[in-house]
This record gives structure tokens, sequence and C-alpha cells, in this order.
């Protein structure tokens, strides 16, 4: 009996060794297990770039940036991509114009305006709005929001003005009248303020409604469009930048924001003036992840952007169909893989590899970003 | 400044924060709400007498005697439609109006368009395709074809700045002081008896199997490859991901390795959706094999690789907020380092992994990319568990795009669409709704 209790506690040399070895082993496999999503990376650049090198070796380099003919069926093919890798920058650009604003506000919201509880809906609702799955976007950008574009696009785009206008142009007609009525007015009252803000207010409203007015006349041809896509792509960016931006500002923590109110500022200036310079290389990051997600998204350009490879005429015009470069490997694999090797199906690979190298780039870029920000705050 | 100013533009400020947020929440509503709506129109509708006697035909469903009382009622009904239309036609055949021949084309129009309605003529054998094998199966689309009788739709391209401009023409003008002049009165007071309208719920939507291109029947076959897919990713992404987390939290000494495996795992996030799918046909599918063309197996391969990284993070973050001391009571409790992982970090930060598991099947569910050229087609039956293994399936993802661009009738089978896009939104939505769940009550729990 003693004996027993004795061997249970000692754990005999042989099973200590045994113990060792087992924990070794599950060591190297955990190792080996982690070490899959290296594999991956690796694999994945090497079995692109090996599909796309054959095109280079094939058509040369010139004619992919520098054309604007994408004939690929044609005989003979003609790849130029310019006007696809085109089509693929204006969307990002007009997505991310559209996103960022909207983003950054309400990444403010969340981590200092909104009450604790409101934070607590909010959060989730986001959360559904990356969840949704992307052909679900494509869909309603291609059924509902396409038709409802060239029947009354115009219209859209004039409560946009207002919706734009009237913030921006109610901070210039604050700081306009300040400036004026710091000049030229000695003895400062009520009524004098509100007659030089409606005196501003006049031509602002001026300004609007004849914006308003040129853009309601706007007749849209096609509802997919650029217009259309960078809208949708907006939206499915949108909870990229909040989470991150509002991590973020929200690592900046309580301190510099209570010295901040110390001293008298106002929230506005708070967060303005302080909090996002303290963390602008944070909410940079953030901006990436979100043009990123607008670049690589397939579904949604695939469906709603018209798919014509040209770059639009005059080329501001965001009303014209574009084509874009993950929309042209979805569209064209499934033509192009019966004819495994030729210039056509080792061009798609080509443009992935372009995707990837700006994926990465981005990436890695915005990786280094947070760990420095993360180094500086001390997480 | 003087301070009202800076209290104004304080304002402005917030104000702009609850306005980005009011639009982030609109945008929600504006882009759930139609699909939600018109997805409900799939399964709950206004069926008629058509649908019924397909649903008994097919499947089996619903009393023959009803259904025979039903077409008793409406093959009376319908009988005064049949008598105009043969008696007209013997008139054409035996010229016993004026310019008999003048009608021959607008009547073959109008004979097509009460097929679409009716279904094929009694003493009619019974067509190959199903389209023409039964008339109109929802009262909706009943209403469309009995228009499409009443009115002839002409377009007029002459201006050509703008797009062509739709007028709407009565038929019956064109039978004027014929017999069948009666027949369109009659056809638009009397269609809910032609028709029998009823409200449905077509429950068996989500499982029954399409019939000739999705004009009859429902998604089963998508709704099963999508959780096909689902199942797949998840054998190969949970293990890998956790094994990950594990390693990178209990077992890694911070340094260059582990700095270099989280930028792997961050790019590895980033790589754009259809990358994943050519590298699948490149890798599993030309170059080990996996199966000779695409399959569940080669699909789930590609996109357990797309969920890796949210079920890494995810894993990490829970593993890392078990506190420390579970840990060291353990060790201290004379259990080795494995057996303390699996008995008791592991299930205390399960909750946290879970959630984690969960988004990521959304995903699964919902990506579209990596699957075309792995693992989707457009038509397929459902598949047994095995012929997953080499066998491509419907999706519901992939579906959705295939039956809004390249259908051959897109407009006809809009509110399959819509129910297909309802399912995969709904099913995606539960995932989430679940994760969320989740996760407030592990946070309940962490605050005591």
């Amino acid at each position: 009996m003693k004996n027993r209790t004795y061997h249970s506690i000692l754990i005999s040399k042989g099973t200590s060794r045994l113990r060792r070895l087992v924990s070794f082993f599950t060591r190297s496999w955990f190792f080996f297990i982690t070490s899959i999503s290296i594999f991956a990376v690796f694999l994945i650049i090497l079995f692109v770039a090996k599909d796309a090198l054959p095109y280079f070796h094939l058509r040369g380099i010139g004619e992919f940036f520098t054309s604007i003919k994408w004939y690929p069926a044609s005989e003979p093919p003609e790849f130029g991509v310019l006007p696809i890798i085109f089509g693929s920058i204006l969307v990002t650009i007009l997505s991310t114009l559209i996103s960022v604003p909207l983003a950054l506000f309400s990444a403010f919201s969340l981590s200092d305006i909104l009450p604790f509880s409101v934070r607590q809906v909010v959060k989730p609702i986001i959360e559904i709005i990356a969840a949704i799955p992307s052909v679900a976007y494509g869909f309603f950008a291609l059924v509902i929001f396409a038709p409802f574009l060239q029947r009354s696009g115009g219209h859209l785009l004039g409560i946009g003005v207002w919706m734009i206008g009237m913030p921006l142009f109610g901070v210039i007609i604050i700081i306009l009248g300040q400036a004026i009525s710091g000049k030229f007015i000695s003895s400062r009252s009520k009524i004098s303020d509100f007659i030089i803000y409606s005196v501003l207010i006049v031509p602002a409203f001026h300004i609007l409604y004849k914006l308003f007015k040129t853009l309601s006349a706007i007749k849209i041809e096609s509802g997919t469009n650029a217009f259309n896509v960078s809208i949708i792509l907006a939206i499915m960016a949108l909870p990229t930048i909040v989470s991150v931006a509002e991590d973020v500002l929200f690592a900046a923590g309580r301190e510099i924001r209570e010295g901040s109110y110390a001293l008298g500022a106002t929230r506005a200036e708070t967060l303005l003036k302080v909090v996002v310079p303290a963390v602008k290389s944070g909410i940079f990051a953030a901006v990436i992840l979100g043009i990123m997600r607008a670049l690589g998204e397939t579904m949604v350009v695939w469906m709603a952007s018209g798919n014509a490879a040209q770059i639009p005429d005059p080329i501001y015009n965001i009303m014209e169909p574009i084509r874009t470069l993950t929309a042209t490997i979805a569209g064209d694999m499934g033509e192009a893989d019966h004819v495994t090797g030729s210039a056509r199906y080792h061009v798609l690979f080509a443009m992935a590899l372009f995707l990837l190298i700006f994926s990465f780039a981005g990436n890695l870029i915005s990786e280094w970003i947070m760990s420095r920000s993360r180094k500086k705050w001390g997480k | 400044m003087d301070l009202r100013s800076r209290k104004l533009l304080d304002k402005t400020f917030s104000g702009m924060g609850f306005f980005s947020i009011g639009m982030l929440m609109l945008s929600l509503i504006i882009i759930l709400a139609p699909i939600f709506i018109k997805g409900t129109g799939a399964f709950l509708f206004k069926g008629t007498i058509e649908f019924r006697k397909f649903n008994f035909e097919q499947f089996n469903r619903g009393k023959k005697t009803d259904l025979l009382k039903e077409e008793f009622k409406t093959g009376e009904a319908r009988k005064y439609i049949y008598d105009l239309i043969s008696k007209f036609e013997e008139q054409i055949e035996k010229d016993d109006i004026p310019d008999a021949y003048k009608y021959e084309d607008e009547l073959e129009e109008t004979i097509y368009h009460i097929k679409e309605l009716l279904g094929p003529f009694p003493g009619e054998e019974s067509p190959v395709m199903m389209r023409d094998r039964y008339g109109a199966s929802r009262w909706d689309k009943a209403k469309e074809i009995r228009d499409r009788i009443l009115f002839v739709e002409t377009w007029d391209y002459s201006d050509k700045s703008s797009m062509g401009k739709l007028t709407l023409t009565p038929r019956i003008n064109n039978f004027r002081g014929t017999i069948l002049e009666n027949m369109f009165p009659y056809l638009e007071n009397n269609l809910d008896k032609l028709m029998l309208p009823q409200i449905t719920f077509y429950w068996n939507f989500f499982f029954d199997k399409s019939f000739d291109s999705h004009l009859f029947g429902g998604i089963g076959p998508e709704l099963l490859g999508t959780l096909y897919l689902i199942l797949g990713t998840m054998i190969f992404a949970i293990p890998i991901g956790i094994i990950t987390a594990i390693y990178l939290t209990e077992f890694a000494k911070p340094g260059k390795i582990i700095n270099f495996i989280n930028i792997s795992i961050s790019t590895l996030a980033g790589v754009p959706s259809i990358v994943f799918g050519l590298f699948g046909l490149a890798f599993f599918i030309m170059t080990i094999k996996v199966s000779n063309s695409k399959s569940v197996l080669a699909g789930s391969l590609t996109l357990a690789l797309l969920v890796l990284p949210t079920i890494i993070r995810a894993s990490e973050e829970a593993l890392k907020s078990v506190p420390l001391t579970y840990k060291e009571a353990a060790l201290s409790l004379g259990a080795g380092k494995i057996y303390t992982i699996f008995k008791v970090i592991l299930p205390a930060a399960l909750p946290g992994i879970l959630t984690g598991i969960v988004i990521s099947m959304g995903r699964a569910a919902g990506e579209t990319a990596p699957i075309i050229f792995t693992a989707a087609v457009s038509v397929g039956n459902p598949l047994k568990l095995f012929e997953t293994l080499s066998q491509p399936t419907p999706a519901l993802s992939w579906n959705i795009y295939n039956l809004v661009t390249e259908h051959e009738s897109v407009e006809s089978i809009r509110h399959v669409q819509f129910g297909m896009v309802f399912a995969l939104v709904l099913l995606v939505l539960l995932l989430n709704l679940t994760a969320i769940i989740l996760r407030a009550r592990i946070s309940k729990k962490l605050r005591g």
C-alpha cells in the first residue's frame, strides 16, 4: 500500500523520458501544422507565378501594360490589360473616396461619441454588413440597384450633393463667419452673428441647388457601371475600415483624451487634433485594408460593372461600364481552361500575379504600420 | 475662435458621426429588406391549380380527390375559352369570316400565351418540356401572362437618343367583330376561376430539386452543396487552425520565426478570393490531382485555406484570454503541458474558438470566387456523401450568379433567384447571430 502511493507521486525516470519524447513529437507536429500557413502563401505565389510567366514569354511585357485592346478570343488575340487595370483602379479609388469618410466618422462615433449601450447594438450590425456574402451584394447591385440607377440615378446624385454639401458648407460657413466677424466687427452679438451667417448661407444654398439641378438632370444609360459597383464596394469595405480604425482609436487610451479635455478642447478638437494625429498611421493601415478589400472583390464587379474592357470616355465618366482584373479572371477562366497552355490562359494568371503583388504590398505595409503602432502604445 | 463657434463645430462633428452610423444602418436595411421580402415570396405565395398539379404529379403531394375536384372546376371555367378558340379556328378553316388569313398569326400568338397560362389544351398529348406541361403555377405570374394576352406590347425605337418606348394596345382590337372578341373580357374577369389561387406555403422549396432549369421546383441540391462545402471546409480548417493557434500561443517563443508565421497568416488573409480560386485549380486539381476535375473536395481544400486566418486569429484571441491562473493551477497539480492544454486551456477557450469557427462557416458558405474553378457547377443532382470526393456540386453562391446572369430567361425565375439569395443570406446571418450571442455570453462571463 505504502509503496503504491509513493510510486504514483514520484514519476519514474522512464516515464519522464517518454513524456519528454511525446512532448517533443507533439511540439514538432504542431510546428509542422503551423507552417502550413507559410507553405500555403509560398505555394500560392509559386503556382500563380509559374503559370503567369509563360504569358510574358509568349507575348512580352509591353502589350500587357500599354495596349488598350482586350480581344483575347479573336484571331490574332490582343491582350491589352491597361483598360482592365484602369477599371480596377477606378472602382477602388471611387469606393475608397465614398467609404473612408463614412467609415472614419463611424469609427469616431463608436469610439468617442455614442453611449456604450448604442455601441453594443451598432457593432453587431457592422459585423453583419461584413458577413453578407459578396454574391448577395452583387445580386443587389445587379437586380435592384442597377435598374434603380437607370430609372432615377440623377436624383440619387442630387441627394448625394445635399448629403455631402450640407455638412461641408456648414463647416465652411462657421469658419468663414468667424473670420469675418473677428475682422470687421469689434463688439459681437448674437444678432451680428446671425446676420453674417444668413448672408453666407444664401450663396451656399444657391451653389448647392445649382449642383443639385445639374446632377439631377443626368440620365444614366446603363445601370451596370463603375458608379454602381463603387457604391456597393464602399459598403463592403466599410466594416473593415470601421473596425480597424475603431480599435486603433480605442488603443490610444484615455490619458491623452483627458489631457486634451482638461486643456479646454471640445470633443471634435480632441479627436481631430490630438487623438487622430497620434494614431494616424493606424488609421492609414485601416484605410489600406479597406482598399485591399475593394481591389480584391470579385462577385460584385463581375455582376454589376458591365464588364466592358474600355477606358471611359471622357476618362472621369464614372457612369460607363468598366471591367476589372478580378472579374476578368473569373469570367474568362471558364472559357480559357480548355485551352490550357495558351496565352489566353496564362494572361489570367499574369493578372492574378499583378493583383497578388498589390495585395501583398498593401498587407505588408499595413502590418508593418500596425506593429509599429502596437509598439508605440505598448500593446 | 470663440467658444460658441467651437461648440457649433463640435456639434457638426458629432452630427456627422451620427449621420455616418445612420447611413451604415440604412444601407444594411436597404440591402436586406428587398432580399427578405421578395425572398419570402419564393416559398410563401399564391399558388394556382397548376402548382398543385405539378406538386401532385412530381412529388405525390396533396390529395388526389381535392385535385380532381379543382380540376373539374377549372375545367368548366376553361371550357368557354377552349370552345371559343376551336370555333374560331373552324371558321378560319372554312373561310366563314372575311379576310380569315389575317387572323392566323395573331391567333397563333394568342394561343401561345394561353398555353403559357393554362398549360396544354385538353386532349393534347403531354409535352416533353416541363415548362409546356404546366401553366402558370404562381398567381403573380398568371396575372402577368393575362396582361400579355390582353395587351400587345410594341416597342418604339424611333427616338434614337433615348431607350425604346413601350406602348400597350388591347389585343381585343385585332379580333373585333369575331367570336373571339368575347374571350378577352371573360379572361379578364374570371382569372381566379381559371387558376384557383390559394395561399401556399411551399417549405419544400428549400429541399426539392429543380426541374427544367429552375423554372419549377426548389433549391435542394444547391443548399445541400453549400452544406457539403461548409462541412468539408471545416474538416480541414478547424484542426489546422486550432493547432496553429495553440502552437502560436503556448509553444512558440517570440522571435523571428513567429513574426514570419504571423506575417504569413495576415498575408494569407489578404489574398484576393479569386486568386484562391486560381490557386485551387492550378494546385489541388492540376498538380496534386485530388480529383480529376472540379470536386467538393478540391473546393473545400481551397476554402479551408481562405478561412484559415480567421479561425487562427479567433482561436489565438480566445486562448490568450484564458486566465494564466488556470494554467498555473493545472501545472502545479502535476499535469503535463499537453494535458493542460487539451484538458484545461482548450475547454476554457472553447466558446471563443467556436465564435471564430461559426463566422468562418458563414464565409465558406458565401464565398463564390474560390469555388468557380474548383467545385461549382450550374446544374447537378444532389450528391451522396462519398461522391463529394470526386464530383462537383451546385452551390447557392455560384448558382445565384449563374441564374442571374446566364439563365435563358432571367426575368421569369426572379422568385427562385430571390429565394436562393434569401436562403444564403439567412444561413450566413444565422451563423453570425450565433457568433454574436456566443461572444456576448463570453463577455458576460468575463465580467463576472
